[in-house]
């Protein structure tokens, strides 16, 4: 072993000699060679270890960046004291408020970052200074998440790596490890529930079950490095980046204006922010577990309008279901309903039309959809009353063929009764 | 001359055709006070023959893979001319046949008929029998819908208790380890290929023995004078024949044959799989029996039972000293009644819902 | 019975018997005639139809055609591709059209876009378009499926 380190050594010492003096970074596309990983990797104490077993899946080491880059001493030199002599710039362990520096002398570099991609954002630090966790470090608060807490420190990954901490599917448990924390968030006034409820909306049912990555998870509506509340006012505009039609028609309602005056987030009044469940046609209106009732109560017109939108929604997804059933009883007895299943495709379409209309908080564009849908469904309805009605055809026309052998048979045996009484 | 003489007497001159005539005119078949009895076996064949051409229009327009099955046959039944009405009465042509050929074979049972010198004609009936349930089992899972994929893979499964052979015969059967598209063309060749061939053999063979020997009749004083077969014995056979066609029309009018769901594999089995009637009494027997026997496994040893009382049953020709000597046998008629009352008591009971 | 009573009860037997024995025939063989007959639609359902024209079709356009009684979109690229896909959005089962002023396709429900090869490119839905394979004959876009 002690031949090998030496040999190491030797053939380091040579492209010392070979290369210009020692440095930090080298190539891009190439993995580093550094003195540093290889003592590292034999040394006992896990502590010291462990950074130098990762740094081959590290995104920096792999591309030529040796442990220098961050700690400073000379990556080249073979004797520990050299190596890490605070006068070649060793800091050993980054305490957290140097981490954004440390990682921006780069990160924040343009031309130094275009060397390796030429499309990565370089505005993190930027971002993160605004940022509660960046305020609350150049406040002194150790505790908030810098660069490391996130992205890790040793063996960092790039985002796109499934294995990454910050990969979309895997973003939810890196920030649970501190905002689920509810004795910890208590302290910054965050009551440390919005893990738990967050997992239990639709969009995580899409990241995690559907596998669908574009599905929001905490920094598509935070943020990622500039992590923040969205302030009151933008809440619509964040929804409504990816469910664009309902913010339309929400801002033709007149809740527009009203949210806005009362100072109200709007979409989350009735979806919540980060339970938001799949939305059902029974929460409208101002009963006990409806919505509407926050701040309208029966007899106002707010309250009658809901009333006819939820009555126009139900009665069409009632009526929609019943003529289903018909469709497809008739096609398990084996008429074919194609043109009947298509139109009840177009009114399941219309509804939810229908369903996107109910921003508007309008009846009269509601009931124009759900009336659109009650059309088809009625068609719909008549091509299976025409299956019904070709197999009542049926059924008569074999009881007429049923007749017309039965007087056959009559015809038969009164023939044989002839014949054998001749005989 | 008229036409139709002139070809009888072209023919005639080549082929001989005189005696032939001759024979019909000549033959005749035994009355009696259960002479009924002679016209189950030609009802069945009536119904195989409507099996065979009705069969094999369906062949017209059938597919037999898993992807396009399901689809021939909704659009047999939906887009071809009466192909609703086809179909119907193929599948209830085939309930038919194994009722009528289940009634043919308690008449000679109870009649004793399967004595020497007919226990050939008893044998080929027997295998007959078989071939119609085999037939009855492969054409269930051609139009690929739910019901008859997961009764198919109950019913395979049986296979896979055999001592031994078990898991290869299941395998054979299946055309691999699980009900699939080759599963589907496995039984399609069985259905329409292997077991017509088999059928159409046993049957010229079955005729030709009865031919040969003449139709039992029952030790009876004093007997009547024989029936002509031609014309008085042809048509009644007819109307018989007619009535099955009612019969086959008023089912398929009162029940038509639905087409059901597609069959979904990965789907899980839906409640309450039941096979076809005529296999009800084994299905709702083997369900019964308790998971071990004396330490054996409660389905393979029904299983045995249900082989071996098959076997008693087939080679009753055998045993049956009594009736071979043209005594009454109190045995056999109680073994006939035993099985006769089991099978429609388990059948009916399971209708009615007891088993469940 | 007079002998003309007898002979007249037998002729109306033998009439009735022919005409009853004669309408059954015919009531057997009339659907087995009008089975044998070809269907309208010539064939049961497969994996493949006939989409549409090329004629009908320019450039920057698109068609709805269907499978059975599900969609599938038919566009012609602005530089004059023909393509296929499936014609339900990935979000929620809504029946996509093309837009030719995006020069994509798009689904009114819920403002879903995807490109010209399919694929989501705004909006809800979560995966691509499924892609058929497209055959020309002449003037006839056939669509296979599945292939």
């Amino acid at each position: 072993m002690t031949r090998l380190l030496s040999l190491a050594a030797l053939a380091c010492a040579a492209l010392a000699l070979a290369a210009p003096p020692p440095r930090t970074v080298g190539a891009p596309g190439k993995p580093a060679q550094d003195q540093c990983t290889l003592c590292h990797r034999e040394l006992e104490e896990a502590r010291l270890r462990q950074p130098a077993l990762l740094a081959a899946e590290d995104v920096h080491h792999r591309q030529g960046i040796t442990c220098a880059g961050c700690h400073g001493g000379d990556p080249a030199a073979t004797e520990p004291e050299v190596a890490m002599d605070p006068s070649k710039g060793f800091v050993g362990k980054i305490p957290p408020q140097k981490v954004p520096e440390v990682c921006a002398a780069c990160h924040s570099d343009t031309s130094f970052m275009l060397r390796y991609d030429p499309n990565i954002p370089t505005d993190q630090l930027a971002q993160y200074r605004t940022s509660k966790h960046g305020l609350g470090l150049a406040k002194g608060d150790q505790r908030v998440a810098t660069c490391a807490s996130c992205h890790g420190a040793h063996g960092i990954l790039p985002a796109s790596d499934a294995r990454s901490p910050v990969y979309p599917s895997r973003i939810v448990e890196t920030c649970a490890r501190c905002h689920a924390d509810r004795s910890l968030m208590a302290q910054y006034g965050i009551p440390g529930n919005e893990i738990e409820d967050y997992q239990q909306s639709v969009h995580y049912q899409a990241l995690t079950v559907k596998n669908d990555l574009s599905a929001p998870t905490c920094n598509d509506c935070h943020g990622a490095h500039g992590a923040t509340p969205p302030g009151v006012s933008s809440v619509s505009n964040v929804c409504g980046t990816c469910h664009l039609t309902q913010r339309e028609a929400f801002d033709l309602s007149p809740h527009k204006d009203a949210f806005a005056t009362m100072e109200q987030p709007a979409c989350e009044a009735c979806h919540s922010n980060h339970k938001v469940v799949p939305p059902q046609d029974q929460w409208i209106g101002v009963e006990e577990g409806q919505v509407c009732g926050t701040c309208h109560s029966a007899g106002d017109p707010g309250a009658e309008a809901a009333e006819k939108i939820r009555h126009a929604l139900l009665e069409t997804v009632q009526r929609s279901e019943a003529v289903r059933q018909r469709v497809e009883r008739a096609e398990q007895r084996g008429m074919l309903m194609d043109e009947a299943l298509v139109k009840l495709e177009e009114a399941h379409q219309a509804l939810v039309l229908a369903r996107n209309d109910v921003h508007t908080v309008d009846p009269a564009r509601v009931q124009a959809r759900t009336e659109e849908a009650q059309m088809v469904l009625a068609k719909a309805e008549a091509d299976a009353a025409a299956a019904e009605e070709e197999l009542a055809f049926r059924h008569r026309g074999l009881k007429v063929s049923l007749l017309v052998i039965l007087l056959a048979v009559v015809a038969l045996g009164l023939k044989i009764r002839e014949l054998e009484k001749q005989s | 001359m008229r036409l139709g003489e002139r070809i009888w007497h072209a023919l005639d001159s080549r082929l001989n055709l005189q005696p032939l005539v001759q024979f019909a005119k000549e033959k005749s078949v035994p009355r009696h006070r259960h002479d009924w009895m002679y016209y189950f076996g030609g009802l069945t064949l009536f119904f195989f023959g409507v099996q065979v051409i009705t069969g094999i229009l369906l062949l017209l327009y059938y597919r037999p893979t898993a992807e396009a099955a399901f689809e021939s046959v909704q659009f047999i039944m939906s887009r071809v001319p009466f192909g609703w009405l086809i179909r119907s009465i193929h599948s209830w042509s085939a309930n038919l046949m194994i009722a009528a050929a289940f009634v043919h074979m308690f008449t000679v049972f109870f009649s004793g008929a399967y004595v020497k010198p007919r226990e050939l004609t008893w044998w080929t009936g027997a295998a007959l029998l078989l071939l119609a349930l085999g037939f009855g089992f492969s054409g269930y899972l051609l139009p690929w819908n739910e019901l008859a994929f997961f009764a198919t893979r109950v019913g395979t499964d049986m296979v896979s208790k055999v001592p031994l052979v078990g898991d290869w015969l299941l395998k054979v059967l299946r055309g691999g380890e699980d009900v699939t598209g080759a599963t589907l063309t496995r039984f399609f060749g069985i259905h329409v290929a292997i077991l017509p061939m088999l059928t159409s053999l046993l049957i010229l063979l079955h005729l030709a023995l009865i031919q040969r020997q003449g139709m039992h009749e029952p030790q009876e004083k004093p007997p009547l004078p024989p029936r002509p077969f031609f014309p008085n014995f042809v048509l009644r056979e007819l109307m018989v024949w007619l009535v099955g066609l009612a019969a086959l029309a008023a089912l398929a009018a009162f029940f038509p044959w639905e087409l059901g769901k597609k069959a979904d594999p990965f789907a899980p089995a839906p409640a309450g799989i039941k096979p076809e009637w005529y296999f009800l009494f084994m299905f709702e027997t083997l369900k019964l029996l308790p998971a071990k026997i004396f330490g054996l496994d409660g389905e393979v040893v029904g299983l045995a039972a249900f082989t071996a009382g098959g076997l008693f049953w087939f080679l009753a020709p055998l045993w049956d000293r009594k009736r071979a000597r043209g005594e009454k046998s109190l045995f056999a008629l109680l073994v006939g009644w035993g099985v006769l009352l089991y099978i429609l008591s388990f059948t009916a009971l399971s209708y009615l819902g007891v088993f469940q | 019975m007079s002998s003309h009573q007898r002979i007249s009860r037998k002729s109306f037997l033998n009439w009735f018997l022919g005409t009853s024995l004669g309408a059954t025939i015919l009531a057997t063989l009339y659907p087995i005639f009008r089975y044998v007959l070809p269907p309208e639609v010539a064939e049961a359902p497969t994996n493949r139809v006939l989409a549409g024209k090329l004629s009908e079709l320019p450039p920057n356009t698109g068609k709805v055609f269907r499978f059975g009684a599900k969609p599938g979109i038919l566009v012609r690229t602005p530089s004059g591709e023909v393509r296929a896909f499936s014609g339900i959005c990935t979000h929620l089962n809504c029946t996509v059209q093309y837009r030719p002023d995006f020069q994509h396709i798009w689904c009114a429900c819920h403002n879903g876009h995807y490109d010209l090869q399919g694929k989501n490119i705004q909006g809800p839905p979560p995966r691509p378009l499924e892609a058929y394979r497209v055959d020309i004959v002449g003037d006839e876009i056939y669509v296979t499926r599945g292939a």
